[in-house]
């Protein structure tokens, strides 16, 4: 069984929010909802300081916070390492949003079902096929599911996530200049892991114990 | 009360009450503050929480006391108060089914667990306490160190909560869960002590317990901000927005002031001789003392940045 997971080289990211608008429009994630984010920032003091750019989703921990925190198992992990929700089971008590340390969950509430990208124009068609494709329910939690969607139909059609397009999250395959490689992390010889091992990736805040399967190149 | 009251009263609320806008672009950059357990309908799970570890705790002292009305009150308490304002906060009582249905899960789950175990033992030790008073003899003493323990359990409920959450490090730390207790016990006995001034009881060797479940209150407390603010940079930061900034003020007014150095004050004024009137006054005091700062401790906890 693999394990997925994701390499950015954040020397390669340009912070053009390309990941966060295409997977805004894979799922039809509601305004402000945003499973996909880049932070920007700065380390050092001028004139050695240096902008850093880091693009943030969930991280399919191995050890996850919410999981741990779920109350009813509505968020639960796949054999694969992806960490999902089940609207159904869930009970919109956010222990889970609260407990991810990286803050990569957001509460579907009315307002957000409500909201328009056009405020008083009413809902585009787009909005209205995502109702259809996507529905949210109000009252639970959302995240990034890593595209399980592609991934499970790439599957099936004996296609390679990470490598084929049709199997292989939105983020990737929308980034402009590369910065972000899909695969399998229990695989030595996939592209993730040599990724990790040549240049040392790290996860972000590793202090968490979470074991993310997101790794960066910094 | 007048709408210029009102709105001068909300407004006075809300000044105290008010957050630091942290810009869009620094989101998990700069400590960034946990919105969804206090904000908006999250503040029905700080008056839940509230409500049940209170009732626990007025259970708990009613226990040692073998004072059977505050049976009823704490056990009504936790359940109606505190239970229906959980399920308040989920939204839908079926919600709360659905928890029930997985014990082992989570720190929530369980809580809710011990909420059940606890309104249907408390029932039964209720029904014949009325009429018996429970004596530490035989059965019922087993009976009232389960209960005991129930109780206590209860009382963390909240603060256990919080306290696994990692991510917050002005929760998960080491001293909350002795304050909640203490606060839990303090809070309780202050309801108990005054009902059973109200009966006309001698609350001599009452008084001297509170006095004990005061100091150690205290303790816990000043313990909790030293050690928190000892902790790590988010937890600094964190303990930095109580005592200096967005909440001082209301830390200072609510918590310092209403919850420790008035009741200080009347128990002090009480040293060597009850006076229910007093007992009621400090009752209020700590009450609302206890409330905000709990909400103060919702209100600065703070996630590490990311970057
Ligand atoms: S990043 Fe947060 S939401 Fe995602 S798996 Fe880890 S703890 Fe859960
Ligand atoms: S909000 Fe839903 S997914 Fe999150 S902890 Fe509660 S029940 Fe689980």
């Amino acid at each position: 069984m693999p394990r997925w997971g994701m390499v950015v080289d954040v020397k390669r990211c340009i912070a053009c929010w390309s990941c966060a608008i295409s997977c805004k429009e894979e799922h039809f994630l509601p305004p402000k909802v945003f499973w996909n984010r880049v932070l920007i920032s700065e380390r050092g003091k001028y004139p050695a300081s240096r902008k850093v750019i880091y693009p943030v989703l969930c991280n399919h921990c191995s050890e996850a916070s919410c999981v741990e925190a779920c109350p009813t198992g509505a968020t639960y992990q796949r054999e694969d390492g992806i960490v999902l929700v089940d609207y159904d089971k869930c009970v919109g008590c956010r222990a889970c949003l609260v407990a991810c340390p990286y803050q990569q969950r957001t509460y579907y509430d009315q307002e957000k079902k409500d909201a328009e990208y056009f405020p008083g124009q009413g809902k585009t068609q787009f909005e209205l096929l995502g109702e259809e494709i996507y529905p949210f329910q109000v009252g639970t939690v959302m995240k990034c599911n890593f595209c399980v969607e592609r991934i499970d139909e790439g599957l099936e059609k004996g296609l390679a996530p990470g490598q084929d397009r049709d199997a292989t999250p939105a983020c990737v395959i929308s980034c402009p200049v590369g910065a972000r490689v899909f695969g399998d992390l229990d695989d030595p010889g996939s592209e993730v892991s040599q990724l990790i091992k040549v240049h040392s990736a790290k996860q972000l805040r590793p202090e968490f114990d979470t074991d993310p399967a997101v790794y960066y190149i910094d | 009360m007048t709408a210029a009251t009102h709105n001068n009263s909300s407004g006075f609320w809300r000044r105290l009450t008010r957050k630091k806008q942290l810009p869009e672009y620094e989101w998990m950059i700069k400590p960034t503050q946990q919105e969804e357990w206090i904000e908006g309908p999250g503040v029905y799970l700080w008056l839940a929480f509230f409500f049940s570890e209170i009732g626990a705790g007025i259970y708990f002292v009613s226990l040692f006391s073998n004072f059977r009305a505050g049976f009823i009150i704490g056990w009504l308490m936790t359940l109606v108060l505190g239970g229906l304002i959980h399920m308040r906060y989920l939204g839908n009582p079926g919600r709360v089914l659905r928890i029930f249905a997985k014990p082992g899960t989570s720190e929530l789950a369980r809580g809710m667990w011990v909420i059940l175990i606890f309104a249907v033992l408390g029932f039964f030790q209720i029904l014949p306490a009325l009429f018996s008073g429970l004596p530490w003899t035989g059965f019922n003493f087993m009976y009232k160190i389960i209960m005991g323990i129930i109780c206590l359990l209860l009382i963390m409920h909240g603060f256990a909560t919080m306290n696994v959450v990692r991510a917050l490090p002005s929760w998960s730390s080491t001293m909350i869960l002795p304050l909640s207790i203490i606060s839990g016990i303090w809070v309780g006995s202050q309801f108990v002590e005054f009902f059973m001034g109200l009966a006309g009881a001698n609350l001599a060797v009452f008084e001297m317990w509170s006095r004990v479940f005061f100091f150690v209150y205290l303790c816990f407390f000043l313990l909790y901000i030293w050690g928190t603010y000892h902790q790590s940079d988010t937890a600094h930061f964190s303990m930095q927005e109580l005592v200096k900034g967005d909440y001082a003020q209301l830390f200072y007014v609510g918590v310092v002031v209403i919850g420790l150095a008035v009741p200080l004050l009347l128990t002090l004024i009480m040293w060597g001789q009850t006076n229910t009137f007093l007992i009621f006054v400090r009752l209020v005091f700590v009450f609302v003392g206890d409330l905000l700062l709990r909400y103060t401790l919702m209100k600065s906890a703070y996630y590490t940045p990311l970057i």
